[in-house]
């Protein structure tokens, strides 16, 4: 026992000069949902294990595909044809078996997203529509849970933090749906952005720094630019603003 | 005043705005402009002026004359259009306008 406490200290031991004893003790009790993992939940996963977040539900109905390999590092080569959960739970245990891993292999839906919450101190979006990260923002909203955003196309990315109650909700963010289809996508995107909402994570979970709240990050690769945006609520939102005081 | 009478008053009352673009706006139109326009203008006004100077903005923005896709977002000094007056949301002078469509993959 007092072998493993001392392995646990010394696999955290270059962090904890960041985050502190207590800030290791809270990534050790916290419990994150991640929702959707490809291309951002891989980074997502990766690093929130790694960093000795105590619990870990994912969340994906998808099989792993060769064509996922550019982007989702989570998967291996012999993972193709198998169920992306079995695939990840098994990778990330091997890299922190001190933390809990809860793979869920289904897909999102209006009737099935207040339970896959249900329980959990963050909502990490690894989702690749808005038509389910509103689904997802909305329930974590009405249990007031918070909800890191994050999305990406071709070599740029954008990231928000909502907090319920005080920060503008994800429509207010982005009203209306981008439109879907096949995004182009390479994996340094995906895992910038994604390291960027484990980041925020972290910081939330810590108590640390400052989260992009009432903010979004627009991360732009092409050009080496990253700018930060303020968006204020809509007085009138449904979710979020008077409109929804009212009701 | 309307629009075409606001442009014929350009000489005297002109209002200094700030455009700034994100993600694939910034393929066809610079990052960050700075514009004098006319006092009274509304992005509406704004809109035609660069349209007019990016060939290709347009067809981005607009889904039809004068209707926006709607997932375009125009943030005036980070209130979104959408919650205002649309394209007749008026501008001032020192307004910083942000043009950014929001990227969905993951």
């Amino acid at each position: 026992m007092m072998m493993q406490r001392n392995t646990e200290s010394e696999r955290y031991r270059r962090q904890i000069a960041v985050v502190g004893e207590e800030g290791q003790e809270a990534l050790g009790k916290a419990r994150i949902v991640i929702a959707g993992v490809g291309g951002l939940g891989s980074a997502i996963a990766l690093y929130c294990a790694a960093a000795g977040v105590g619990y870990i539900r994912l969340i994906d109905c998808d099989t792993v595909e060769v064509s996922n390999l550019n982007r989702q590092i989570l998967y291996r080569t012999e993972d193709i044809g198998k169920e992306k959960m079995t695939a990840a739970a098994a990778n990330l245990c091997t890299l922190n078996p001190g933390i809990e891993v809860e793979p869920v292999q289904a897909k999102i839906t209006a009737e099935n997203v207040e339970s896959l919450l249900d329980g959990s101190d963050l909502v990490l979006d690894g989702m690749d529509n808005f038509p389910v990260r509103y689904l997802l923002a909305h329930a974590a909203w009405n249990h007031k849970i918070p909800f890191i955003h994050g999305a990406v196309s071709g070599m740029y990315g954008q990231v928000t933090t909502i907090i319920p109650g005080v920060t503008p909700c994800l429509r207010c963010m982005v009203p209306f749906p981008p439109p879907s289809g096949a995004t182009p996508i390479i994996g340094v995107t995906t895992g910038i952005i994604g390291s960027i909402q484990a980041a925020e994570a972290i910081k939330y979970l810590t108590g640390r720094g400052v989260l992009y709240t009432g903010r979004m990050l627009l991360w732009d690769g092409l050009r080496g630019d990253a700018s930060v945006i303020t968006i204020e609520q809509d007085p009138a939102c449904h979710e979020c603003g008077k409109a929804a005081t009212n009701e | 005043m309307n629009e075409k009478s606001a442009l014929m008053n350009a000489t005297q009352d002109r209002i200094t705005i700030t455009v700034k673009s994100f993600a694939t706006f910034r393929e066809v139109m610079d990052t960050q402009l700075t514009l004098d326009i006319p006092e009274g203008s509304t992005i509406r006004t704004l809109l035609a002026e660069l349209t007019g100077r990016y060939g290709g903005l347009g067809k981005l923005m607009f889904a039809a004359p004068d209707t926006l896709r709607d997932f375009v977002n125009i943030l005036k000094n980070g209130r979104n259009i959408h919650f205002l007056c649309g394209l007749d949301t008026a501008l001032n002078d020192g307004d910083v306008i942000a043009l950014f469509p929001p990227v969905a993959g993951g």
